[in-house]
């Protein structure tokens, strides 16, 4: 351990423990719900905002199997920004287990071809050096699914471990995309489902709601470390990518896309999806009044 | 305990055979074969002979092939008998299907000469007959592309069944994952028109009803060819006159046909030093030994009535051929590999061992083996059809398997930038164009690093109930569109896409 990362931990340690005395002493605390961390490692920006939000615990208890729904869709390293940080990814898989998860499930119906894209994004070998189970989507794992209060998608193919898992931990990557300005947290769901996925598209906006109204995740993970400004979802040129090295981390899941979009220069007035999800009620996207606690590892 | 030389042949037999197998098993993404899955077929002198000669070229792998066709001077066909793996298959098959008297159709002894003189002067005319008559190439394509897939869907049935009525569920979903990761793709490829490469294989198997053996014996070009060579060979089956008793056993057990009405005279040109004779031989009269090559020996000769005949009718055959030539300008969706070459030179060289189509299904899955759709001359030949799959743009597998360089080598950033065809859209299909609604699926799949397929927003007003809305209407860049055919392939609609590649603009290349 180094002189630098001695003391990081120091803080870290330091700062929790003065945090939780006021719990031991009895008064309540309250923890944030939405938190934005900055200029740091992956690893620990990502350990940085759990504490913030008071712990792993408070969103995977013990003995859960965990469902982590990273974006491993297209054949690119990942300093294309195409797909998920996979330290990010890590990171999360250890603190689950931390947390006592029975079981951490990673999977995603790829784009590309799954074997090519499971290898390029290196989320697969990163997340299985800490025990995460890493398996690959298959036809006959998809559950025809009736959606309750579907607009336009009344039923459709859902993935057989959303319904298996008690957890699922949403990691999308921050990117651009044509139709809908950006494309976060809710359209990382479109990897879960099967079928024509294309026909999504039409309406997107609608149709990505309806399936965010059947694919529940209890905790978004913004990765907005690289993120990829044009040529998006599937970019391929470096020049498209810029650091942000921030992570946006919350329980409400519309609330994450917006400070996203706002992240990506977006207003997500503008972002027909999110709107649509605040309106079927699904959460908050005013980023005027719900601001995000914001650590940054840089003064 | 002594081991038989009988024994020592049946396992050679079996390893070379798993060999070849494993050759096949190599070819797939993650491509990092030990092996060269090549192997087997630039071992072989008649794909080596046909292409160089076909096509005009000397490549310095085809120097393997010299071991094969110089092997005869010592050991004579022993190839066919020992190490050819249709050979292996088909004597498999023979325990199955032959009648258990042999028939022999002696007369048909140097039909393999006059197939071998055709192949020969086909390719001297530039028609490249391989696919039909090698059996190498013939049994890569057959385990490649339908044994393969057709192993795969049996491994998935059973696993999928298995894990379906819940015996071991996560067990076998790992078995299944860790299948994908090194021998199987994660979804079963799919292949049209099977039934043609599939047909050639059963009857070369099938004739084996007739008696054992009987392609090896009557039609196989590098049977005959490797026997010319086996003539000048000085291992020879010796039989002892002393011990001899003209019982026929061994003229019963012959594979191939070799041994003479008198059983002491061998025709060099047939034997396959399969050792069938000297093993069941009652008096123990046979041994295997070296003598000057004359000796005991019989010659099978093309007589030069069926040689000038055959050479004529391969003339006529390959013209005929050429003038069979489909109209260039109706095959706009026919979409060659990437790094192809030109149209002629590839027919010339491509073998149709389907080596390319196999390492395809297990990465982007275009590649399929064409019926008719371009041609006689065209016959399983690999096209690229976008809506059973697409070029995956880091892919560049099919250049780097392909044994005869029909598909040139490209390295991946060359391969990227070599364009297979051109996109174009229909708009009478298109959704945007057709609907006024939102889709661009296949703008956000277009894998080029500025997109090829670009976006014009327009905002439209409904005629009937006047209401605006803002729509991308996407369109193609020439001059970034690569081909690769994600576009048609993610393309939402049935049936036809709204996008579709066509041939014009695409880039071949000069061997």
């Amino acid at each position: 351990m180094d002189r630098r990362k001695f003391i990081k931990t120091g803080a870290i340690l330091t700062g929790s423990f003065v945090l939780g005395v006021p719990r031991i002493l009895g008064k309540e605390i309250t923890y944030p719900d939405l938190v934005m961390v900055k200029n740091g490692q992956p690893a620990e920006m990502i350990r940085q905002a759990f504490n913030m939000l008071g712990g792993v615990t408070r969103f995977v208890t013990k003995g859960d199997s965990v469902l982590l729904k990273p974006n491993l869709s297209w054949d690119r390293a990942p300093e294309y920004a195409a797909t998920t940080n996979p330290e990010l990814v890590a990171e999360v898989v250890r603190q689950c287990y931390q947390a006592g998860a029975k079981n951490v499930i990673i999977l995603d119906n790829t784009c590309n071809d799954a074997r090519r894209s499971y290898d390029s994004c290196k989320i697969p070998e990163y997340a299985k050096a800490v025990g995460a189970d890493v398996r690959f989507v298959r036809d006959n794992q998809f559950v025809d699914t009736e959606i309750p209060g579907a607009t336009r998608m009344k039923n459709w193919p859902v993935h057989e471990e959303v319904f298996k898992a008690d957890k699922i931990i949403n990691i999308p990557i921050l990117k651009h995309h044509q139709i809908s300005g950006i494309t976060s947290g809710f359209k990382n769901m479109m990897g879960l489902v099967g079928g024509n996925r294309g026909r999504i598209h039409r309406p997107f906006a609608e149709n990505i709601v309806d399936i965010n109204r059947i694919i529940k995740p209890h905790l978004t993970i913004m990765d907005a470390i690289r993120i990829l400004r044009r040529n998006g979802p599937v970019g391929g040129d470096l020049k498209d990518v810029e650091r942000l090295d921030t992570i946006i981390v919350g329980a409400d899941r519309v609330l994450v896309d917006a400070w996203a979009a706002k992240l990506f220069g977006v207003n997500p007035q503008d972002v027909e999806y999110i709107k649509l999800a605040h309106a079927a009620g699904m959460g908050q996207m005013d980023v005027v009044k719900y601001q995000p606690v914001t650590y940054s590892f840089k003064a | 305990m002594k081991i038989r030389p009988l024994t020592v042949r049946k396992v050679a037999q079996i390893v070379f055979f798993l060999l070849f197998v494993l050759t096949v098993f190599q070819a797939t993404y993650p491509f990092k074969p030990w092996l060269p899955p090549e192997l087997f077929l630039w071992l072989d002198p008649l794909t080596a002979l046909t292409t160089q000669i076909a096509a005009h070229f000397f490549d310095v792998v085809f120097i393997l092939a010299l071991i094969v066709l110089l092997s005869p001077l010592v050991f004579g066909r022993a190839f066919c008998g020992w190490i050819c793996p249709l050979g292996t298959v088909i004597d498999g098959c023979d325990h199955v299907i032959a009648p258990k008297k042999a028939r022999d159709y002696r007369r048909l002894r140097p039909l393999k000469l006059a197939i071998l003189t055709a192949v020969i002067i086909l390719a001297v005319c530039g028609v490249q007959s391989a696919w039909l008559l090698d059996p190498l190439p013939i049994l890569w394509r057959s385990m490649g592309v339908i044994g393969m897939a057709f192993l795969f869907l049996l491994v998935d049935v059973i696993l999928n069944g298995l894990i379906a009525i819940g015996i071991f569920p996560g067990t076998f979903g790992n078995l299944q994952d860790w299948l994908s990761g090194y021998l199987f793709p994660v979804s079963n490829p799919e292949f049209g028109g099977l039934f043609a490469p599939l047909l050639i294989l059963l009857i070369i198997l099938g004739l084996s009803r007739l008696t054992k053996r009987f392609w090896c014996r009557y039609l196989c070009p590098l049977g005959a060819l490797l026997g010319l060579v086996a003539r000048l060979s000085p291992l020879c089956r010796i039989v002892n006159p002393a011990k001899c008793t003209a019982c026929g056993v061994c003229k019963h057990k012959c594979k191939t046909d070799a041994i003479e009405d008198d059983f002491v005279t061998t025709a060099k040109s047939e034997c396959i030093l399969c050792l069938n004779c000297k093993d069941d031989c009652p008096g123990e009269a046979i041994t295997f030994g070296w003598r000057s090559p004359k000796q005991m020996a019989n010659r099978v000769d093309l007589s030069r009535r069926a040689f000038l005949g055959t050479g004529l009718a391969a003339v006529a055959g390959a013209g005929l051929l050429k003038i069979n030539k489909i109209d260039p300008r109706q095959t706009d969706r026919l979409i060659r590999p990437p790094g192809a070459l030109l149209e002629d030179d590839f027919l010339e060289r491509c073998i149709r061992c389907g080596e390319c189509v196999r390492i395809c299904s297990t990465s982007g899955k275009c590649l399929q083996l064409s019926v008719l759709e371009n041609g006689l001359e065209g016959f399983l030949t690999p096209l690229a059809q976008y809506r059973r799959g697409y070029c995956e743009f880091n892919c560049n597998l099919c250049g780097q398997i392909c044994p005869t360089k029909a598909i040139q080598p490209q390295s991946v950033p060359q391969k990227q930038t070599t364009k297979m065809g051109q996109a174009i859209f229909l708009k009478d299909r298109c959704i945007p164009y057709r609907l006024n609604e939102n889709c661009i699926v296949c703008e956000e799949h277009c894998p080029t690093p500025e997109k090829a397929i670009k976006i014009i927003t327009k905002e439209y007003i409904d005629p009937v109930s006047g209401d605006k809305r803002i729509i991308n209407y996407p369109y193609v860049d020439e001059l970034l569109c690569i081909g690769c055919g994600i576009c048609e392939n993610k393309c939402p609609l049935n049936g036809e896409a709204g996008v579709i590649v066509v041939r014009e603009g695409e880039e071949r290349l000069i061997a």
